[in-house]
């Protein structure tokens, strides 16, 4: 069955066509071409067109010009739309005209770059003509790293590398460093939050020894669909950029389908849970021989979900290959199997967390479900945009849990279909990231007074802080390094703090222990404490022991009912006070914070029916993060209304309804700002709601929020007092067995009186 | 809040207080020279350009001129290396005809180091070979590193070098394991060190000294350094004379190693001389398995064979000597029943198989297996 045919057979279905809130139907889009811009090397053209490339797509050819015209610029289009194209024309070009030129590739994974290198050494093969490009990566071997260094033409790379291989070792590499033309970034949107505030810093270290070396290289970056990816690339790099989006590539017809569950609880406002409704769809689709790839919201749906599709197609011996997990926590050579395995159409259904959201080749699938919002509109196209073939017909659908976002999001395909996508944030002066890197470029190049480190505010009261420290020395007019450390080692750009990995062993067979995964230090203590079922390619696994200091967990594999699920504990103390005022007896204030975390406790949940079946005890140490916040202080009159459960119950309430609004108003991902309230704050003496970065260091989420604070609290009141339930469901503040009988009322009094004109 | 006091609100110590700030304008680097009696240096005039040639790889002047050898030595601000590890002080050594002269350079702050760098250019100018202990791949590329930051040339250092850590390495690792320079000053030339700076306390002593400005803090570092650098030229002659003369190593795990340094090296028949050494004494076993080896290799398979049968002869080696004797007796000789006999004499030899037999050992055993049956083969046709 095609997709057309699966697409008029579900249309006739009235049981299906109940809970689809909304079938839309994007139409096919023609190619747009443009002749390929002169000034590009004559050697090029006859291998594009022995590829079958006889004319550029429009929004190509326009990236290829503005480059050849010395143009910094940033290329937004779609999931397979060509891109590469934008920057492997001019830089090959460049590099057939002078031989010495240098360009470096950066992409946020390694699978990415080895992707890319296949593609490149494909297009200078067919050419015959000497271009040398090279990853270089945790990978590459020791041996062949000189040859990188001095003959490279290419470099491809990703950030960690550059920030703790290359720049501090720059001395060897003076060869890429003179003679570098282009910079290319990929897939920039994934760089928001701590690692683009962190590769930002990178960026700037960058083009400070370029400066010393006398290269002047430009920019060519590329972006997936987002809100301001202008902005962004000229955040990144501190330079006015040239916007292409004008993309001219083809596209076939597309359904999208919002559906949503039914309800089985009126009163309560609960519906059917999207993971069995998931199943359902997914297994449909796969029943009828139709390539979907099914995207879940965390690593462990994906685990009961792969599940679940495996025991479908499981062969009488028990293989069951057509369906396979993928998420962050497998091994790169099972990674780089799956991907294999999906573009050869050996995979009929692939269950992912949002790990192949990127760019990595896997080819066009037919059909793709979203088991859940994934939290921003960007990723929600990014992953609709794994569906999509240039010729044939595809399909999306879109499954809505019984959170509130869902829930707005389905009764809302208007927001969705029309609103632009997020504004990726980042913070590049967010002062822990910013000093952590003036270390790494003090150690790269010594300071001089009155240099500046791209437009970093007050780059001398930085330096003279470390001065102070005693890790610089200020002298003669230059500020040198002097510690013994070598500072990019003690930096991780993708969190704030550089802990190492923990391994995950499996010592089912004691006589052989094997590494199956790792796993970040911050998700550990939720997800591989003791006595914890680990998932793992639909295994399940117990956690036997987890050995904190070596970053070890020991597992075993079982075979159980249930499943895991562990409750953080969160506290918050203040740092700093950057500003407050107050109105009518509210309070606001925007400040540092101190938030700290700790798993206590777990619940054991039975599949299928996902009923409590236990809890046990976590005892694992607490972890810190330092971050900014803002918090509104209920004035005494106001709490002075309700009883002490009451006032609980209102306020969890009200921090419910802000997670909902806020993301949306911040233009962030939901996991990006925390909420929670405290009855009687350590640092207000009061009752307090408090939102914070939950990144270290903050990246302006809070800053943000504390200039519309009104517009939140105003939408958040009007959800509330709009919505139709009784005393409160999951689409608004909150399900009543959580916020109790009179949560809801009392929310809608707590807002009316921050709100109070 | 300004952004400094800012920093200092959120780090956890309170700032250290502000050192001093330096005032003094910058010249020059310190330097001092100091002058050692050739009677420390015994021999040191003696070496022999042949003699570095079967010791290393790198291309000597011809003639070798003693008095040409930069001995060099580093101490650096970090041991990790990087663009902002800095060489604070450099120790230069040389022959002259009247004594050891060793010129040591210290930035006594960063704005001197371009002074350093400077007198280290003019002297490296003046000689055709570097000498050095890991200058290979430690000193030499950092000082590379510092020229060029310093927007100088690296011409001067583009230069022939002895490496004495790899050289000795190759001869004493299989005995004393640990060879720094520490360790072979003790076990190789008889004199250990007293009260010596241990080298990872280098970097934070000059930390030390820059903070609070007492040079005497330095005198350790100093006297390190011009320590080394004199066992350097020590060190050198000393192994040069062994080479020369492999009879004088005490150890046969020395003779041993230096014939396989050899035959690294592509000398195989000073190896053949270590290894005939070698086989005297306690590593008897190896030596003479090297020995034939190099024998057979250089197409003396006839005094080969007679090694291989020595050592059958006194059961020594297991079945190697006997499949060596083996494939003598089928490819070079052609007598596939002698053949034949020394390979059942090794398969009687090995033991019954086990379960928890590694491959290698069934890898050999299957091999064994192998050429049985061919050489049964071959007996069969030719009868």
């Amino acid at each position: 069955m095609n997709v057309d045919q699966l697409a008029d057979m579900l249309r006739r279905d009235s049981q299906f066509m109940q809970n689809v809130v909304r079938w839309e139907e994007l139409p096919t889009r023609p190619a747009q071409y443009a002749p390929c811009p002169e000034g590009l090397d004559p050697r090029l053209l006859p291998v594009l067109q022995k590829r079958g490339i006889h004319q550029l797509y429009s929004h190509q050819a326009h990236a290829v010009r503005e480059v050849l015209a010395g143009k910094d610029v940033v290329v937004v289009t779609p999931t397979a739309s060509g891109k590469t194209m934008c920057y492997n024309l001019p830089v090959l070009s460049s590099i057939l005209k002078d031989e010495d030129s240098r360009a470096l590739y950066l992409f946020p994974t390694k699978a990415l770059s080895a992707d890319q290198v296949s593609e490149l050494y494909e297009l200078i093969e067919e050419m015959g003509v000497d271009i040398k490009t090279y990853t270089y990566d945790g990978d590459t071997p020791g041996a062949a790293r000189r040859a990188v260094r001095q003959a490279g033409h290419i470099v491809v790379t990703n950030p960690d590398m550059l920030h703790s291989g290359i720049l501090p070792h720059h001395t060897k590499w003076v060869k890429l460093f003179e003679n570098l033309k282009y910079i290319v970034i990929d897939e920039i949107h994934t760089y928001r939050g701590v690692f683009g505030s962190n590769l930002a810093n990178v960026l700037r270290r960058l083009m400070r020894l370029c400066a010393f070396y006398n290269s002047h290289p430009q920019f060519i970056l590329c972006s997936a669909t987002i809100a301001n990816p202008q902005e962004l690339a000229e955040t990144l790099t501190g330079r006015p950029i040239e916007l292409i989006d004008d993309n001219g590539a083809p596209m076939g017809a597309r359904h999208f389908v919002f559906y949503n569950p039914p309800v089985v609880n009126r009163q309560l406002g609960i519906r059917r849970g999207v993971l069995p409704e998931t199943r359902n769809i997914a297994s449909m689709l796969l029943k009828n021989g139709i390539q979907t790839i099914t995207f879940c919201r965390s690593r462990l749906q994906v685990e009961v979900l792969t599940r679940y599709l495996k025991d479908m197609v499981r062969d009488p011996l028990g293989n069951a290959g057509k369906v396979r997990g993928y998420r962050g926590g497998y091994l790169p050579t099972q990674r780089r199997e799956i991907e294999k395995g999906l573009r050869a159409g050996q995979i009929d259904a692939v269950v992912s967390t949002n790990a192949l959201e990127l760019g990595i080749d896997i080819g066009a699938l037919d059909a793709c479900v979203l088991c859940g919002y994934p939290g921003t509109i960007a990723s929600a196209w990014q992953q609709a945009g794994r569906a999509g073939r240039r010729k044939s017909t595809s399909i999306v659908f879109f499954v809505a849990s019984s959170t509130a976002l869902d829930q707005y999001i389905v009764s809302h395909p208007d927001y969705f279909l029309h609103q632009s996508p997020e504004n990726a944030l980042l913070n590049p002066d967010n002062l822990y990231i910013l000093l952590s890197h003036f270390k790494c470029a003090a150690f790269e190049l010594p300071f001089e007074d009155g240099d500046s480190f791209g437009n970093a505010p007050a780059p001398d009261q930085l330096l003279d802080y470390l001065t102070d420290a005693s890790i610089l020395r200020h002298v003669d007019g230059r500020y040198h390094w002097m510690a013994e450390d070598f500072p990019a080692s003690q930096l991780s750009l993708r969190s704030a703090a550089a802990e190492e990995n923990f391994m995950i062993i499996d010592i089912t067979n004691p006589a052989n222990p094997r590494v199956i995964g790792e796993m970040d230090r911050y998700t550990v203590p939720m997800l591989l404490h003791e006595n914890a079922i680990y998932m793992h390619e639909a295994q399940q696994y117990q956690v036997e022991k987890l050995d904190f200091d070596a970053c070890k967990a020991f597992i075993r594999q079982v075979d159980v009912g249930y499943y895991t699920d562990s409750d953080l504990n969160v506290s918050l103390s203040l740092l700093d006070i950057e500003q407050e005022n107050a109105e009518n007896g509210v309070s606001r204030a925007l400040g540092e914070v101190k938030v700290t975390c700790q798993v206590t406790m777990f619940k054991k949940i039975k599949f299928d029916t996902h009923e409590t079946l236990g809890f046990g005890h976590v005892r694992l140490p607490e972890t810190d993060m330092h971050t900014t916040a803002m918090w509104w202080t209920l004035p005494d009159e106001l709490a002075a209304q309700f009883d002490n459960d009451t006032l609980k119950n209102g306020m969890l309430a009200v921090t419910n309804l802000l997670r909902i609004v806020a993301p949306m108003y911040l233009m962030c991902s939901p996991q990006d700002v925390a909420v929670l309230y405290q009855v009687k704050s350590p640092f207000t003496d009061k009752p307090t709601v408090i939102l914070y970065d939950n990144l270290p260091g903050g990246v302006g989420l809070a800053h943000k929020a504390y200039g519309m604070q009104r517009l939140l609290l105003d939408n958040a009141l009007q959800i509330v007092e709009n919505c139709a339930c009784q005393s409160g469901c999951p689409s608004c503040a909150g399900p009543m067995g959580e916020i109790g009988d009179n949560g809801k009322q009392t929310a809608i009094a707590i807002l009316k009186g921050l709100t109070a004109p | 809040m300004n952004l400094r006091d800012k920093l200092n609100a959120l780090s956890s110590k309170p700032a250290a207080p502000k050192p001093a700030p330096p005032v003094k304008t910058f010249s020059d680097c310190w330097h001092e020279c100091l002058r050692r009696p050739l009677t420390e240096f015994p021999g040191c005039f003696n070496l022999r350009r042949e003699t570095i040639m079967l010791m290393q790889g790198d291309d000597m002047p011809d003639p070798l001129d003693p008095r040409r050898i930069l001995y060099l030595d580093t101490e650096t601000t970090g041991l990790k290396g990087g663009a902002g590890t800095v060489a604070f002080l450099v120790g230069l050594g040389w022959l002259t005809d009247t004594g050891f002269e060793l010129h040591q350079y210290v930035m006594r702050d960063y704005p001197e180091e371009k002074y350093l760098l400077q007198a280290v250019e003019e002297t490296a100018r003046r000689f055709d070979v570097i000498c050095s202990f890991n200058g290979r791949s430690f000193d030499v590329p950092l000082l590379r590193d510092r020229f060029l930051m310093n927007r100088m040339r690296t011409d001067c250092l583009d230069k022939p070098h002895i490496d004495l850590l790899h050289i000795a390495r190759r001869v004493w690792k299989l005995r004393l394991r640990q060879c720094n320079l520490g360790r072979l000053e003790e076990a190789i030339l008889g004199m250990p060190r007293v009260d010596d700076l241990p080298g990872s306390e280098v970097p934070e002593r000059y930390f030390r000294y820059l903070k609070c400005g007492d040079f005497s803090l330095l005198t350790d570092v100093l006297e390190h350094n011009a320590q080394d650098i004199a066992s350097l030229c020590t060190l050198l002659g000393h192994m040069a004379r062994l080479y020369e003369a492999p009879e004088i190593l005490r150890h046969s795990e020395d003779v041993y190693s230096m014939g396989v340094a050899l035959e690294r090296m592509r000398h195989p028949e000073e190896a053949r001389r270590c290894y005939r050494l070698a086989s005297a004494g306690s590593m008897r076993v190896p030596g003479q398995l090297r020995l034939a080896g190099n024998l057979r290799r250089a197409g003396e398979r006839s005094e080969a064979k007679t090694v291989w049968q020595g050592m059958m002869a006194r059961h020594e080696g297991g079945i190697v000597p006997l499949i060596e004797l083996a494939k003598h007796y089928e490819h070079i000789e052609r007598d596939p029943a002698a053949a034949l006999d020394m390979t059942r004499r090794a398969m009687m030899m090995m033991a019954e198989p086990s379960l928890t037999e590694d491959s290698e050992t069934t890898q050999t055993r299957e091999a064994l297996e192998k050429r049985y049956q061919r050489l049964k083969g071959k007996l069969e046709r030719s009868c």
